[in-house]
């Protein structure tokens, strides 16, 4: 995972050649080329383009300022430079079993994004977790509109031993979800795991109808689901749901498809918003947690 | 459609910029050329297929010696042009014949519900088509098609509770068989999941399908390249389709596909509605998103097709207009692009005619329902259109199973075209002088 962005770092040596070839001088005009071959590799790692403009631009603009400690670990210099850019992009943290334990029950957690990135199999994936951690999750099978969403939804449950409330194909979301929240209260489950239909972001009817699902419900958090392997509109669309809908948190799925990791840079640059959780394969445990060094690690093989 | 839309929109910029430039030197290509750059790689396109690009467009803007009578600016646009084509690929060849279809792609992609649009492609084309489920793998896949399918009287085979997805699609052809056309869904997977792709050759030898689609998401980044690489090199694709383009994802993926699979884009997907299948040309694509007033190409293309067509552009530029000169159009808009786009290749710009907005949004669909429309007028009307008063309104709404609001509607456009087209009258359209106030 990651090894083509790994890789990629690696041309930071390259600034540093310019760094210790004392006779090149520090300007724009001699580290452009060499940032400019830089940003083009974070792009291959599918850091969005304007992230990576950005990135490359403060780079810019801290290494010029490094230009007098010429012959001194140039190489931590840079290394540091990007670095501190990682981690001042990934501030934003969420620590998911932290906030389970200390949300009063019942919690709802409402799954929303694009059609086709995993939505239904993260819930799984998360039921399956909070069952390990001895929580007692229940589904609200908040698909209402495409075919088989529910069947789906409810063979993982019986998989897992779990409820699920359903109303039927073309009910309101908002009520089955609605429902799913006076079950858990009823019965005492501490979690409501709400799917959501698939939606394109530019279809204002459906962003309508998300809204009224947070509206009538008050979820504690909404759980925008992605796929790591999506480019830059990966950036685009996180940004239309986090304003039409607002969103707490990220989920980037299908990171075993060989996914380049500069999705995950992109989104929290954009959203400022945490990534929770990382999908890895197709299997309930397949779910590992997000946090900064092991992206870093993964990053820059730190 | 939003394949490349952004590219689209900078590419009309880029080529404005040539034009305000007086002169074009490299300083220009090389502006021009990172504009391009900048919006392939916000579409996704691969990083080094458009550095590729880049550097070609440049080196052949510069060094290759323009075509006799073309200006400068002319060149680089031909240049780009005719790389973009190359980019872009062929049309896809589908016939409508008995065929059996293999879909293939990563999880997500939409698959399923591509299948069940494409057989409603081929069902509503006459041929009996059947829908098979070989996904066992994904919970909810097998209701999923079924349900797709037989609200809309889609013959489906699956097997719910059988483990071998080689073994269902055997017993789906065997029982299949009376069908013309047979479209196996099957489980997504990716590159790395080794024997998912060793599953999928198997269903591929059982099947030996006429085609085999790749369904790509508008929205994948660079992995687009290895994917359609292994999916390629599993199955052999013999053709792309692109998916969810109802977004704002731009689909760059689809050419990083194109060039390692030589697969053309067979279709695009637009929405979630199992109508929501387009036919992709890439020809009225590059036009569409090139949308430049390139009026010697554009007459140029009309030479190309006026014998079969009857198409005269110099009648046309002369102000002489018919609707049969509409009509034409209409028919030949396939290989040429929408009227819009044959707008823009006139140069209105110097006449200090504005296109209204109005005129171009046009759309295809109701060009099609001009069409229908004008086969219900007279020789005589679409000869002199001047001549239909209301009565004859009527009789060809009624006729075409229109409105005579639809009737009227084409009227008004055919008169605003006319209009427009009178600003060039005068004999022969003095194509220099025109060219010399040419805004795009």
């Amino acid at each position: 995972m990651f090894e083509a962005l790994k890789s990629k770092i690696s041309s930071l040596s390259k600034i540093k050649e310019v760094l210790t070839e004392g006779e090149i001088s520090l300007d724009d005009s001699s580290l452009r080329d060499t940032l400019w071959e830089f940003q083009i590799e974070l792009m291959e790692c599918d850091v969005a383009l304007p992230v990576a403009e950005r990135i490359s631009e403060v780079l810019r603009e801290r290494l010029i300022g490094k230009k007098r400690k010429i012959g001194t670990s140039v190489e931590e210099i840079v290394r540091e430079a990007f670095r501190e850019i990682v981690d001042e992009i990934f501030i934003h943290s969420l620590d998911f079993d932290e906030f389970i334990e200390k949300t009063e029950k019942p919690i709802l957690l409402v799954f929303i994004g694009v059609n086709g990135t995993g939505k239904t199999t993260t819930i799984a994936k998360i039921a399956k977790r909070l069952l390990d951690n001895d929580y007692t999750p229940i589904l609200a099978s908040g698909d209402t509109f495409r075919a088989g969403a529910e069947e789906q939804l409810r063979e993982h449950a019986e998989r897992l031993g779990i409820r699920v409330i359903a109303h039927r194909y073309g009910a309101d979301p908002a009520a089955v979800i609605y429902d799913a929240v006076a079950h858990a209260r009823a019965r005492k489950a501490d979690v409501v795991l709400a799917d959501t239909s698939g939606r394109m972001h530019t279809n204002v009817n459906l962003m309508d109808q998300l809204r009224k699902i947070c509206r009538v419900n008050t979820p504690d958090l909404v759980i925008f689901v992605d796929e790591a392997i999506a480019g830059n509109d990966a950036v685009e669309r996180a940004m239309r749901f986090e304003r039409e809908v607002g969103i707490d948190a990220h989920i980037l799925t299908k990171v075993d498809a060989d996914a380049k990791g500069g999705t995950a840079l992109s989104v929290v640059y954009e959203t400022k918003k945490p990534i929770a959780f990382f999908g890895t394969g197709q299997r309930y445990e397949d779910l590992k947690k997000f946090s900064k060094d092991w992206f870093l690690k993964q990053f820059l093989g730190e | 459609m939003r394949m490349l839309e952004k590219l689209g929109k900078s590419l009309r910029e880029a080529i404005r910029k040539l034009a305000r430039s007086g002169r074009v030197d490299e300083a220009v290509v090389n502006e021009v050329v990172r504009d391009i750059q900048r919006a392939l790689l916000q579409s996704d396109v691969n990083v080094k297929q458009v550095m590729e690009l880049s550097k070609r467009i440049k080196e052949r803007a510069l060094k290759e010696e323009p075509l006799k009578g073309m200006t400068a600016r002319e060149h680089v646009l031909r240049v780009i042009y005719q790389e973009l084509v190359n980019l872009i690929g062929k049309p896809a060849q589908i016939e409508l014949k008995p065929q059996k279809i293999l879909m293939v792609g990563l999880q997500g992609s939409g698959k399923t519900t591509t299948t069940a649009k494409l057989a409603r492609y081929f069902q509503k084309r006459g041929l009996r088509t059947a829908v098979i489920c070989a996904d066992n793998f994904r919970p909810g896949a097998y209701e999923q098609l079924k349900q797709l399918a037989e609200t809309h009287g889609i013959p489906f085979y699956g097997e719910k509770n059988e483990k071998n997805a080689v073994k269902i699609v055997k017993n789906a052809l065997e029982n299949m068989k009376e069908y013309e056309v047979k479209i196996i869904d099957t489980a997504g997977r990716h590159a790395l999941e080794e024997e998912l792709i060793e599953e999928l050759k198997n269903i591929n030898k059982v099947v030996n399908p006429d085609h085999k689609f790749l369904v790509l998401d508008a929205a994948i980044g660079q992995l687009a390249k290895e994917q359609a690489e292994a999916f390629h090199k599993a199955v052999g694709i013999t053709g792309i389709i692109v998916t969810k383009l109802d977004g704002t994802a731009k689909g760059g993926g689809a050419l990083s596909a194109i060039s390692v699979t030589g697969a053309p884009v067979a279709f695009v997907g637009t929405g979630e509605r199992i109508d929501d299948l387009e036919r992709f040309d890439p020809d009225s694509f590059i036009s569409r998103l090139l949308g430049i007033g390139d009026l010697k190409g554009l007459i140029e293309k009309f030479k190309e097709i006026e014998m079969e067509k009857e198409i005269k552009p110099e009648e046309i530029i002369q102000g002489r207009l018919t609707l049969k000169d509409i009509y034409a159009q209409l028919e030949a808009m396939n290989r040429i692009g929408p009227l819009k786009q044959i707008i823009q290749m006139l140069p209105f710009g110097s006449l200090g005619f504005d296109i209204s907005d109005e005129m171009m949004q046009v759309t295809e669909e109701k060009l099609r329902k001009y069409k229908y429309i004008m086969d219900s007028m007279t020789e005589e009307e679409l000869e002199n259109p001047k001549i239909i008063n209301s009565s004859r309104i009527k009789r060809i709404a009624r006729g075409s199973g229109t409105t005579p609001e639809d009737v009227k509607e084409l009227l008004k456009y055919y008169r605003t075209m006319s209009k427009a087209l009178k600003g060039l009258k005068g004999g022969r359209v003095n194509l220099r002088k025109a060219m010399k106030h040419f805004r795009i």
